[in-house]
């Protein structure tokens, strides 16, 4: 179920460097129960001007998911984002 | 809300900073900016046009836009954002109309004596919004935050130097000697307020545009104590001198912190290498790859000031040249062109991420363009910093001519951004944003570009 989510979210881009949010390592954890879904994920740096526009773009993404009817998405930075988290093959 | 934590006046800033660049770039090109006659009203017009209605106006503007992204928090006091830009906007035309004075046109005199107080204000209500944007126990640990702090303290000496002279000049209250106060003016606007805010800033865009990690280890910490006791000290020479204290004693101090500054300027380079070799983006777009002749140009200004220590005339004047034409302006103009994309990709496509494809940031420029209009800039540099040198007045025209046709490129490409013309028609939007003013309501596009 939680693979329908992720298959979502790789169709959210960072438009700063062209990256999905998965590839970016932006994505904390993914939870599904039953038509309700939710997100914990991150931003590069806490004060990014994109952090309100990437979590409305995740929320999009999730509601559009067959089955989905609600989404909740948080957004934390403990712990902090660091490049090592983006994924080996995204650059 | 999307964007809910931008500024709503930063284009104005750049775009008032942008017309006093191409206007002090078109005097200097007429003549106005004489390396001969540096004590000329007109010519002290024209650097301060440069100086102060460019890089101080971009840099109040880029802090106002910026220190919520330092500090993690929303600005404060967002209101002070417009009265600041018309105090410091018109106090920059007053103020270059007003040297105008010491050339005989005395009918300019009231407006020299009014622009230190319009500037004044302007500074003032800047550093309110700053100040109460990363005073913060969350934030006061970051030396970048304090960096730029400390430039603040640098822009109160500068300011307090620069309105000490108007006086002098205006022939009101006992003279001090002003060749004693030009150092102090010099180092604390340049090394103090713009260099420090500069590196401040740049810590954490570099760190983001690059991919790399954060890093703000014992380096920063070095670099900024270092840093804070060299503004303190300047600071301390301004007061003693305006207390009345020995001009020798003072130009003695200012010099001799050349060579700690110059060590400093190595210090952050570097770290910004560190930074660099860190990163995980490979391919960098045009605001970095010319932040690095930025940088080099750094490097060349920190070497020019051990001369300029030394034997002074030429070498100062050059070393200050590479300064803020080099290495202060073509950081600046490179990231506008960044941060001018970003701010209009926010505005326009922000409230689609999710739900349709939206183009990527770096689409919204030419790669292209930026590349050949800085790279004018920088040859422009170059040529003036040879110039002055060489006391050539022949190769100093050619080098205002670069340096203006790069302004006037910059100046087009941030037009060519904010109309997103770079975009493929099928993905603009039926609505273009202002060129300058807050998104209030969107014009509707005249045409389908073709």
């Amino acid at each position: 179920m939680t693979d329908q989510i992720r298959q979502a979210l790789r169709a959210v881009f960072d438009p700063e460097t062209g990256r999905d949010l998965i590839a970016m390592g932006m994505i904390y954890d993914i939870r599904r129960q039953a038509g309700h879904a939710e997100v914990t994920m991150t931003t590069t740096t806490r004060g990014c001007p994109l952090t309100e526009v990437l979590r409305l773009g995740v929320q999009a993404a999730l509601l559009a998911v067959p089955g989905v009817t609600s989404a909740e998405v948080t957004l934390i930075w403990d712990p902090p984002w660091t490049p090592d988290r983006i994924e080996p093959l995204a650059f | 809300m999307a964007g809910k934590h931008l500024s709503r006046w930063t284009l104005v800033w750049f775009g008032s900073a942008m017309a006093m660049l191409l206007a002090g770039c078109a005097l200097g090109l007429l003549g106005a900016a004489d390396p001969q006659g540096w004590s000329q009203g007109s010519n002290l017009a024209v650097v301060h046009l440069f100086v102060l209605g460019w890089l101080c106006q971009v840099m109040l503007g880029a802090l106002i836009q910026f220190v919520p992204v330092l500090a993690a928090r929303p600005l404060a006091f967002p209101g002070l954002a417009l009265p600041a830009l018309v105090a410091t906007s018109t106090g920059t035309l007053a103020l270059a109309l007003g040297f105008l004075a010491l050339d005989g046109h005395q009918a300019l005199q009231p407006l020299f004596l009014l622009a230190p107080v319009l500037i004044g204000l302007g500074f003032a209500l800047v550093a309110v919004m700053v100040t109460a944007t990363l005073w913060h126990r969350d934030s006061l640990h970051l030396a970048e935050v304090r960096m730029v702090l400390l430039a603040l303290a640098a822009l109160v000496g500068l300011w307090l130097s620069g309105g000490r002279m108007v006086l002098a000049l205006a022939g009101l209250g006992p003279a001090p000697d002003l060749s004693a106060m030009l150092p102090l003016h010099l180092l604390l606007g340049i090394a103090g307020w713009l260099g420090l805010a500069a590196c401040g800033v740049t810590y954490k865009l570099f760190a983001m545009f690059l991919l790399a990690p954060e890093q703000g280890g014992r380096l920063r910490g070095a670099i900024f104590w270092t840093a804070a006791g060299l503004v303190a000290l300047l600071l301390a020479a301004l007061l003693w001198l305006l207390a009345g204290g020995s001009a020798g004693r003072a130009t003695a101090l200012a010099l001799a912190l050349l060579p700690l500054l110059a060590l400093l300027a190595l210090l952050y380079l570097t770290e910004i290498a560190q930074l660099w070799k860190a990163r995980r983006r490979p391919a960098l777009e045009p605001n970095m790859l010319w932040s690095r002749a930025a940088l080099a140009f750094l490097a060349l200004a920190a070497a020019l000031a051990i001369p300029g220590w030394l034997w002074g005339g030429t070498w100062a004047e050059t070393a200050v040249f590479v300064a803020l034409v080099g290495w202060l302006s073509t950081l600046t103009l490179a990231q506008l062109l960044k941060i001018v994309g970003f701010l209009t990709w926010i505005q326009v496509f922000a409230p689609r991420i999710g739900h349709q494809p939206v183009p990527m940031v770096q689409k919204l420029g030419s790669t292209r363009a930026a590349s050949a209009c800085l790279a004018l800039w920088c040859a422009g540099t170059l040529a003036g910093a040879l110039s002055l040198l060489g006391a050539s007045p022949a190769g100093y025209r050619l080098a205002m001519a670069l340096l203006s046709l790069g302004a006037l490129g910059v100046g087009r490409e941030l037009i060519a951004v904010r109309q997103l013309a770079h975009l493929p028609p099928a993905e603009r939007p039926g609505q273009l944003p202002h060129l300058m003013l807050p998104l209030l309501h969107p014009r509707p596009r005249a045409e389908t570009r073709s």
